[in-house]
């Protein structure tokens, strides 16, 4: 059943959640906004633009520990102990999740679930509610959801999807998840009329027209792809990346990461088994222990992560591994604009 | 009765004149707090500052630093390096907030072993109002 | 001429008489950036290159790139590469020529000094405008700017746009160049280190939870190591494994090679790095302010780096990126170097 909430009822909803929930919201830090833990609720309003950290981090976080390992002296001979560290059993609720950043979990979801389900993000992702909030205008001028599947009012991946209609939201429940967010109270939140319905609807469609960036037949790029491997174009664009890996650590749907042991003493044995977020953009990412690397220099980095997005993943899960959310085009320090290279490579011989 | 706090001080001796002043003040049978973990180095000039920020990292409360008096290094010239170098360590703990006790720079020679004492004596109750470490400590495991 | 009319002249000339290999100068950004890095090697498409106070990147960090490329090749091009070079990255340039890292023939200088004495910096461009996008600056006659957004013009006074490192700048004209283009023009600079006067005044806890809470943030995405010129070693300390492997490098050796941090962003281990970088451009860092500029998460990197640059000054009478010929920092020393920190 589709719902209506005032906004001045929005922080009592979030109220009735922070005592049992962990709640994420969208709140401002120096002149960024990035998703922190609410603990006092009336500091959240919804009104603002995209943060610059996605939501990613909080289900797939930039530091998790997998286990924890010590040796113990026994009687007889040293024993080592492993002990598997889940993620803690209390629910997370994730406000001001835009279209694109939803959508992204519903791809991160192919790639860690599938033949073998990574049980770190699934369980932090069963114990997630993501409310989503449908985007009246363009938050960036570098979004372009539009032109890879997306839109200003995708519902994928979410669980419930706000729509801003002035003093008030349109509510959409979308999964169980979203139902039992919202029962939490259920008082705030009565029935939608028509008009509300029919008012969300004309702000979805007129939101989508507003895109500035749009990339015309991007379904002719994954085959154009195929044959660009040795191409010197590749040298051309990456002439000035820096290789600093903000494009990939603030990617919705990048999901590289390392693991290392951090060893907090060797005798007695004892550390910890961390998984860290990595970036195929740094140098040593694909180097060998023989010291041979198969991407030796930018070219070859740019082009793996153009090859990753936008024809492996979709040989594989046939979607873009892109959401168009426009955070790389606005945060590369160089400007190399990914919207510009699938362009040029969508003409590129013709 | 709660145990009282010990510092525990990272000493880096350079090889020919501090360590060995401390080996002196061992000999010599004098009695000094047993708070120092002595690691010896060939030279004060060869103290990288990240041995003083892993020293920190993984939980020593105090750093010494100890080398041979201007005009006596071994080497000639390590301990004027290091004078500089030390000096931009220390004002730059300084910036980040470090208590300014927790990290210093001395010159003791071989026959100084009276002064070697004195000088952890003197650490080591400088620290201990100041409690443990926790700035740049890694966590808890 | 107007500045950038001169530029494209003498680049054209260059490139026609293939005096260099490629220039690297600016062009027209999309929507991310106003102006972004370009790599021109043919005469007529210098038509691309532009020059105003959005061009805030510092191009010296290129040539770092353009060393490892050559070593690289088997047999590499010998001519200079050409830079189109501001005050303060004529300095950055100076700095890899004094610690011999690139040789004066290989890099052919256009020097240009900043007309009004400075780059915009965007988030202060960013918080005037508000919602609005700016697609273009231009000069006033006034000491102001003309911003164009997408709902008209607007005017500024430059100081109030301008990045704080602009506003101390030593080195409007810039120190070394084989041409420079255009007129040199001089800013009275504000008091120098004017930056750090906040801070110092802080008490040391009061430093540290600024410090914590700033560092506290660090994704460790390595964004202000790879935009710094000087930051050019091969294997640095915080990578965890050894890049200069070899094939006869043995298993022991790969093993035991001392990690210093781990990859986690804990707030002792971004201290660290933070500080370890730190050090390592003490007398060395020329304030281009690039770390500052590409953190995603706004991290005053300037401070740190600042501190120890004024100590520099303070300490040792040390002007970072002035003279060729001046050994660095850490590799000299004087008699009368203070010690009155040591016991």
């Amino acid at each position: 059943m589709d719902k209506i909430l005032a906004k001045k009822d929005f922080p009592q909803w979030l109220k009735k959640l922070v005592g049992s929930h962990t709640v994420y919201a969208p709140l401002p830090e120096g002149d960024i906004w990035n998703y922190k833990v609410v603990s006092d609720s009336a500091d959240v309003n919804l009104d603002f633009l995209t943060t610059t950290v996605p939501p990613k981090g909080i289900i797939f976080p930039q530091r998790e520990v997998f286990l924890e390992f010590q040796t113990s002296s026994g009687e007889k001979d040293e024993t080592i102990e492993v002990k598997e560290v889940l993620p803690e059993d209390r629910p997370v609720a994730v406000f001001g999740v835009r279209p694109c950043d939803g959508k992204s979990f519903f791809l991160q979801d192919k790639v860690f679930g599938g033949d073998f389900e990574d049980p770190y993000y699934w369980k932090r992702r069963n114990l997630t509610t993501l409310v989503g909030l449908a985007c009246s205008t363009p938050p960036s001028p570098n979004c372009f959801c539009t032109s890879v599947g997306g839109s200003p009012h995708s519902k994928e991946g979410l669980d419930i999807l706000l729509t801003d209609l002035g003093d008030h939201y349109f509510v959409e429940s979308l999964t169980p998840k979203g139902d039992k967010l919202i029962g939490e109270a259920k008082t705030l939140f009565p029935q939608a009329k028509p008009k509300d319905k029919k008012e969300a609807a004309g702000i979805h469609a007129e939101a989508a027209k507003k895109l500035s960036r749009q990339i015309k037949n991007l379904d002719k790029v994954p085959d154009k792809l195929k044959g660009m491997f040795d191409s010197p174009f590749w040298d051309e664009e990456a002439m000035s990346c820096l290789r600093c890996g903000i494009c990939t650590y603030l990617c919705p749907t990048c999901h590289c990461f390392d693991l290392n042991d951090e060893v907090a003493s060797s005798s007695p044995l004892k550390g910890k088994r961390v998984r860290t977020w990595d970036t195929c953009q740094f140098p040593d990412y694909s180097m060998h222990s023989s010291g041979h690397n198969p991407r030796p220099n930018k070219a070859s980095r740019l082009r793996q992560r153009m090859y990753h997005k936008f024809r492996y993943f979709v040989d594989i899960h046939k979607n873009y591994q892109c959401t168009g959310c426009g955070r790389c085009v606005s945060l590369c320090p160089v400007g190399i604009d990914i919207i510009k290279v699938l362009e040029k490579v969508r003409d590129y011989g013709s | 009765m709660a145990e009282e706090f010990e510092p525990k001080i990272v000493a880096f001796l350079c090889k020919w004149c501090s360590s060995a002043g401390s080996d002196l003040a061992g000999v010599s049978r004098m009695e000094y707090p047993a708070n120092v973990v002595p690691i010896q180095v060939m030279c004060s000039g060869s103290v990288s500052p990240l041995y003083i920020f892993s020293a920190f990292n993984k939980g020593a409360d105090g750093v010494l630093v100890s080398g041979c008096h201007p005009g006596d290094c071994h080497y000639i010239k390590g301990n004027f390096y290091a004078r500089r170098r030390l000096a931009l360590v220390k004002k730059l703990l300084e910036h980040i907030g470090l208590e300014p006790q927790r990290f210093q720079v001395s010159w003791v020679s071989a026959a100084e072993g009276t002064k070697y004492t004195q000088i952890i004596k003197d650490f080591v109750k400088e620290l201990k109002p100041l409690g443990p470490q926790t700035k740049l400590r890694r966590e808890a495991q | 001429m107007t500045k950038i009319e001169e530029i494209k002249a003498t680049a054209k000339k260059l490139l026609e008489e293939g005096k260099v290999k490629y220039i690297i100068g600016y062009e027209q950004g999309t929507n991310g950036w106003l102006s972004n890095p370009v790599f021109i090697k043919k005469p007529e498409d210098v038509e691309r290159f532009v020059w105003d106070p959005s061009c805030v990147h510092n191009l010296a960090k290129f040539l770092v790139d353009e060393k490892r490329r050559k070593s690289r090749e088997k047999q590499p091009d010998k001519r200079p590469v050409g830079v189109i070079v501001k005050g303060c990255d004529s300095r950055a340039v100076i700095v890899l020529l004094q610690e011999k890292f690139i040789n004066r023939e290989d890099v052919f200088l256009l020097g240009v000094s900043c007309e009004q004495g400075g780059v915009v910096d965007d988030k202060k461009l960013a918080k005037k405008l508000g919602k609005k996008n700016a697609k273009k600056i231009e000069l006033g006659d006034k000491d102001n700017l003309i911003i164009t957004t997408e709902e008209g013009k607007l005017e500024f006074p430059t100081t109030e746009l301008l990045a704080e490192r602009c506003l101390e700048c030593k080195a409007n004209v810039p120190l070394i160049f084989d041409v420079l283009v255009g007129d040199k023009t001089q800013r009275p600079q504000d008091k120098p280190f004017k930056s750090l006067e906040e801070i110092e005044k802080l008490s040391p806890e009061e430093r540290w939870n600024f410090w914590r809470e700033q560092i506290e943030k660090c994704v460790r995405c390595y964004a202000c190591r790879s935009a710094c010129p000087m930051c050019y070693c091969d294997e640095c300390v915080v990578d965890s494994i050894n890049l200069a492997v070899a094939p006869d490098t043995s298993a022991e050796e790969k093993a035991l090679k001392i990690r210093w941090l781990d990859k986690s962003t804990e707030k002792s281990e971004n201290f660290v790095y933070h500080l370890v970088r730190a050090i390592h451009l003490a007398g060395r860092c020329i304030d281009c302010g690039e770390c500052e500029r590409v953190c995603p998460l706004d991290i005053p990197l300037r401070l740190l780096n600042k501190k120890l640059e004024k100590e520099a000054k303070l300490l040792y009478d040390y002007e970072v990126g002035c003279d060729v010929n001046q050994p660095s920092l850490v590799s000299s020393f004087k008699d009368t170097d203070p010690e009155d920190f040591i016991r």
